[in-house]
C-alpha cells in the first residue's frame, strides 16, 4: 500500500485520517510543523502527501518550495478550505480536494492517482527498455554497414568488438580464430589490462571451449594451449583485472562460416545481461560471419590470382629466354649454309643449290617465329618500348613497300599504293609501324596468287565515319577525332566472316590449307594489334571469299589530345613494370570555368601542367592530369586541393565534379 | 694481305667468318673473348675488326670504346655483330666508334660487301 504523509496543524484531521488510512492499512505518516516535515521528507519520501492548506502555523510557501523539487516523485493532495488554489500549487499538486472532504472521495482520489503514477512508471521502463532496444538496433545496423565495407579478417573481429563494446558495454571480450595455416589466435579486447595469470586462465578456458564445442564430433582444426598465441587489445592501461571477471556474467557465440568453423566469441560484464543483450550479442556474431567468409573467399581469390600472376610472368620468362636460346644457334647455321650455297665449300650441284636455298629459307621463317614469340612476351610482360615521334604514314608505306618490291617481282604480283591529298601526321613509332605494316603486306602478298594486285592506301576520317563488320564494332567505338586509316587490300582466298574475329587473337591461326602452307605463329596479327592499341588505334579486317581481304587499320591524327593520351598509356604501363605509383586527377566542370580557376588560383602552381590535357566538350570542361611518381605526401596534398577546389569552384561556379584515382603498384595490401 | 681481328663468343661463327674472308684472301685472327680480343688488337693492329657486343669479361662496346679513343688504333675500321635489333644499342654502337653496325642472323654477302668497302675507304684515307 501506499507510504502517506498527512501535513496539517490540526491535531483532529491528523488522528482522523490515521484512523481511517492506518485501517486501510496504508503507511501513514504526519507532520504537524515545519521541522517535522522536513525531518520525514530526510528520512523517506513519501508516495502521496496530503497537505492540508488550511494550517495557519505552517510556513506554507517553503513547503510548496519543497514539495516543488521532490514533484516528479511524489503525487500531492491538496486540501482546500475555500474554493480558490493558491497560484504556487498549481504547478504542484496533483488534486484539489474542497473540505469538508468525504472520505470516499479522498480515497478514490488517492487510488485514482496511484494507479496513474504506476502506470507512468510503467510507461517510463518501456521507454527506456525501447530506447536501449533501439540503440542496440542502431549499433547493429551500423556494425552491419561496417562489415560490409571490409573484407580483412582482423579489421572484421575489431568491427565486432566495437559494436559489442557500443550495444551491450563489456569487460573483457575474447575471439578465438585460426589464421590461414591453421594457427590458433585468441583476440582479446578489454577495458583494463589483463594480467599474466588471467590471460593464461582465458587461453585454458578458450580450449576447453573449443573442446566442449566438438565433444563427440572431430575438431576442424588441432587446438593445443601451447601453440595458443594471443593479441591484447587494453583500453585502460593502467588498471587490471585478475581472476574476478571469471565471476561476472559472460556469453559466449559461435561463429560459422556455411559449414565451416571460424572461431567463437566470449564476452565477460560485471552486469548481468539480459534476453535483448543476448538476441543482440548472437545477431552480431552471426552478422560477421557472411563478411568473413566473403573475406575468406576473396583471399582464397587473392592466393589463386597471386599464382597465376606469377605463372603468367612465369611463361612471358620462358618464353623470353627460351626465344633467346632458340635465336644464338640460328646465326652460324644461317651463315654455314650461306658459305656452302654460296659455292665458296665447293661445287654445287643443281639440286644442292634448290635445297640448301630451301634450308635457308626455312632458318629465315625460324627466325621471324622467334622475333614474333620476343615481341608478344616482351608486350605481355609490359616491357615493349615505344618511341613515339611526329611521322608520315605515307613515306613509312613507302619505305616497306621498296623492301617488298623483290618478292612482289618474283611472284609475278602488284603493289600499288593510293594516299589522301591531305597529307597527315601521326604521333606514333616508326619502327612498329613499320612492323604492323611488314605485318600486312607480307600477308598480302602470301595470299594473292600469281598476277594478283595488292592495294595499300589512306585517307583521313573522322571516328563517326568509321564503319566495320559487326565484330569489330566494339573495337571502334571508343574513337574520337580524325584518323589516318590505312588500307592494305590483297586478292587472295578471303577469311570465312565467322573467322574474322579469330585472327587478331593470339594462337588462333585460322585453320585453312593455305595458312598452312603459308606458315607463321600465328602471333603476327595478334602483335600488330596489340602494337595498334599501344597506339591509340584499331585494327580490323573486312572480306569476300575467293575475292580477298582489307585489313584496316587507323591511327588518331596528331593533336595534343593524342600525345597526351599516348603518353598517359605509357606512364601507366611504366608504372606497372616499375611498380611504382601514378595519380590521374580529372576535374570537370560546367563552361569555362576551370580555365578561369587555373587563371585566378593558379592550380598546382603550375607544376603538373605539364602533362595535362584541358577538353572541352558541349559546355563542359575537363582538366585531366598525370603525375607520375607521386608520393603519398602528393596524394595527401592533392585530397586537400581538391576540397579547396570544390568549395571555391561551388561557391563561384556551381556545379563542379571532381575524380581522381590513385593506384600504387604493388597494391597496398 | 689484309689482316682481319674476329672477336666472338661464338666459335661456330668465328670459324665460318675465317673461312669465307681467307677465301678472299685475307689473314685472319680470332678471339674468343673480350680481354683476349683486345690484346690482340694492340698486338697485330688489325685492318678491320668484326666485333660481337655480348661477351664475357669485355663487352664489343667497351673494346671499340677503348680502341677509338686511342690515337694509335683509332682509325681500325670496326664493325660490330648482335643479337638484339633495338634501336638503342644501335646508337650505343654508334656513340662507341664503331663504324657499321649488323644485326644478327646477317647476311654473309652484307657482311662481305662491308668489309670490302671499310677496307677499301681506310686505304683511302
Amino acid at each position: 500500500m501506499a507510504k502517506i504523509l498527512m501535513v496539517s496543524d490540526n491535531d483532529e484531521k491528523i488522528k482522523h485520517y490515521d484512523d481511517m488510512l492506518s485501517g486501510m492499512s496504508h503507511d501513514y505518516q504526519f507532520a504537524s510543523d515545519n521541522q517535522m516535515f522536513f525531518d520525514v521528507l530526510q528520512i523517506n519520501i513519501p508516495q502521496i502527501i496530503l497537505l492540508d492548506t488550511n494550517s495557519a502555523s505552517l510556513d506554507l510557501s517553503l513547503l510548496y518550495r519543497k514539495i516543488n523539487s521532490l514533484k516528479e516523485n511524489l503525487i500531492t493532495i491538496t486540501l482546500l478550505k475555500e474554493d480558490k488554489i493558491p497560484p504556487e500549487l498549481l504547478n504542484i499538486s496533483d488534486a484539489f480536494l474542497m473540505e469538508p472532504v468525504s472520505d470516499n472521495i479522498l480515497i478514490s482520489t488517492i487510488n485514482v492517482n496511484m494507479r496513474r503514477k504506476e502506470t507512468l512508471t510503467r510507461l517510463a521502463t518501456t521507454n527506456q527498455n525501447l530506447s536501449k532496444s533501439l540503440y542496440q538496433l542502431d549499433v547493429l545496423y551500423n556494425t552491419g554497414s561496417q562489415f560490409a565495407a571490409t573484407l580483412d579478417k582482423e579489421k572484421l573481429v575489431n568491427i565486432m568488438f566495437e559494436g559489442l563494446d557500443k550495444a551491450l558495454g563489456f569487460s573483457v571480450a575474447c575471439v578465438l580464430t585460426f589464421k590461414a595455416d591453421n594457427q590458433p589466435l585468441l583476440i582479446i579486447n578489454s577495458i583494463n589490462q589483463i594480467s599474466d595469470r588471467l590471460l593464461a586462465a582465458l587461453k585454458l578456458r578458450a580450449v576447453l571451449n573449443y573442446k566442449s564445442l566438438f565433444e563427440n564430433k572431430e575438431m576442424p582444426f588441432e587446438l593445443d594451449i601451447k601453440e595458443l598465441q594471443a593479441i591484447k587489445y587494453a583500453k585502460n592501461p593502467i588498471d587490471d583485472y585478475d581472476f574476478s571477471i571469471l565471476r561476472y556474467d559472460n556469453m559466449f557465440a559461435q561463429i560459422n562460416l556455411s559449414d565451416n568453423f571460424y572461431g567463437f566469441v566470449e564476452i565477460f560484464r560485471e552486469n548481468e545481461f539480459t534476453n535483448e543483450d543476448s538476441q543482440c550479442f548472437h545477431t552480431i556474431a552471426q552478422q560477421v560471419s557472411m563478411p568473413l567468409k566473403n573475406a575468406a573467399y576473396v583471399q582464397e581469390i587473392q592466393e589463386k590470382n597471386k599464382e597465376l600472376y606469377r605463372l603468367e610472368h612465369l611463361k612471358s620468362e620462358f618464353i623470353s629466354i627460351v626465344s633467346h636460346e632458340l635465336k644464338t644457334p640460328i646465326t652460324p647455321l644461317k651463315t654455314a649454309l650461306q658459305v656452302m650455297s654460296s659455292g665458296r665449300a665447293g661445287l654445287l650441284t643443281p639440286d644442292m643449290e634448290r635445297f640448301l636455298s630451301m634450308s635457308i629459307k626455312n632458318v629465315d621463317n625460324f627466325k621471324k617465329i622467334i622475333d614474333d614469340l620476343l615481341d608478344m612476351s616482351k608486350i605481355e610482360a609490359g616491357k615493349m618500348n615505344y618511341n613515339f615521334t611526329d611521322m608520315n604514314v605515307e613515306k613509312t608505306i613507302e619505305f616497306v613497300k621498296l623492301q617488298h618490291n623483290s618478292v612482289v617481282e618474283e611472284k609475278g604480283l602488284t603493289l600499288t599504293t593510293h594516299f589522301d591529298e591531305n597529307m597527315a601526321l601521326v604521333y606514333a613509332d616508326n619502327l612498329r609501324i613499320q612492323q604492323v605494316l611488314n605485318n600486312l603486306i607480307s600477308n598480302a602478298i602470301k595470299f594473292t596468287e600469281s598476277g594478283g594486285n595488292i592495294d595499300v592506301s589512306t585517307k583521313i576520317i573522322n571516328a563517326k565515319d568509321i564503319t566495320t563488320p559487326q565484330c569489330f564494332e566494339d573495337d571502334v567505338k571508343d574513337l574520337k577525332g580524325n584518323y589516318v586509316q590505312v588500307c592494305v587490300k590483297d586478292e587472295g582466298i578471303g577469311i570465312e566472316e565467322e573467322d574474322l574475329p579469330k585472327v587478331f587473337e593470339q594462337f588462333k591461326q585460322v585453320e585453312n590449307s593455305l595458312q598452312r602452307k603459308a606458315g607463321g605463329t600465328g602471333l603476327g596479327l595478334p602483335i600488330v594489334k596489340k602494337i595498334l592499341n599501344e597506339h591509340n588505334g584499331a585494327i580490323w579486317v573486312e572480306s569476300e571469299i575467293n575475292k580477298g581481304s582489307a585489313f584496316y587499320f587507323v591511327l588518331p591524327v596528331l593533336s595534343d589530345k593524342t600525345t597526351f593520351w599516348i603518353s598517359h598509356k605509357q606512364l601507366i604501363k611504366q608504372a606497372k613494370v616499375n611498380k611504382t605509383k601514378f595519380l590521374t586527377l580529372t576535374i570537370s566542370a560546367k563552361g569555362d570555368s576551370i580555365e578561369q580557376l587555373l587563371k585566378e588560383d593558379n592550380l598546382f602552381n603550375g607544376t603538373y601542367l605539364n602533362n595535362s590535357l584541358l577538353e572541352k566538350d558541349d559546355d563542359l570542361t575537363s582538366l585531366t592530369m598525370v603525375i607520375p611518381d607521386s608520393d603519398k605526401h602528393l596524394v595527401e596534398f592533392l585530397k586537400r586541393k581538391i576540397d579547396t577546389i570544390l568549395l571555391n569552384e561551388k561557391a563561384r561556379y556551381g556545379k563542379c565534379d571532381i575524380m581522381y584515382s590513385y593506384t600504387v603498384y604493388p597494391k597496398e595490401k | 694481305m689484309k689482316k682481319i681481328l674476329l672477336v666472338d663468343d661464338e666459335q661456330d661463327i668465328v670459324e665460318t667468318l675465317k673461312f669465307v674472308l681467307e677465301g678472299e684472301g685475307y689473314t685472319c685472327y680470332c678471339a674468343y673473348n673480350g680481354e683476349d680480343g683486345l690484346k690482340l688488337a694492340k698486338e697485330i693492329i688489325p685492318d678491320l675488326m668484326i666485333l660481337d657486343i655480348m661477351m664475357p669479361k669485355i663487352n664489343g662496346f667497351k673494346i671499340s670504346r677503348l680502341l677509338k679513343y686511342d690515337a694509335k688504333y683509332k682509325n681500325i675500321p670496326i664493325i660490330m655483330l648482335t643479337a638484339r635489333s633495338q634501336e638503342t644499342d644501335k646508337q650505343i654502337g654508334e656513340e662507341t666508334g664503331a663504324d657499321v653496325y649488323i644485326t644478327k642472323p646477317f647476311d654473309l654477302d652484307e657482311v662481305l660487301s662491308t668489309v670490302t668497302r671499310l677496307i677499301k675507304e681506310k686505304e683511302n684515307v
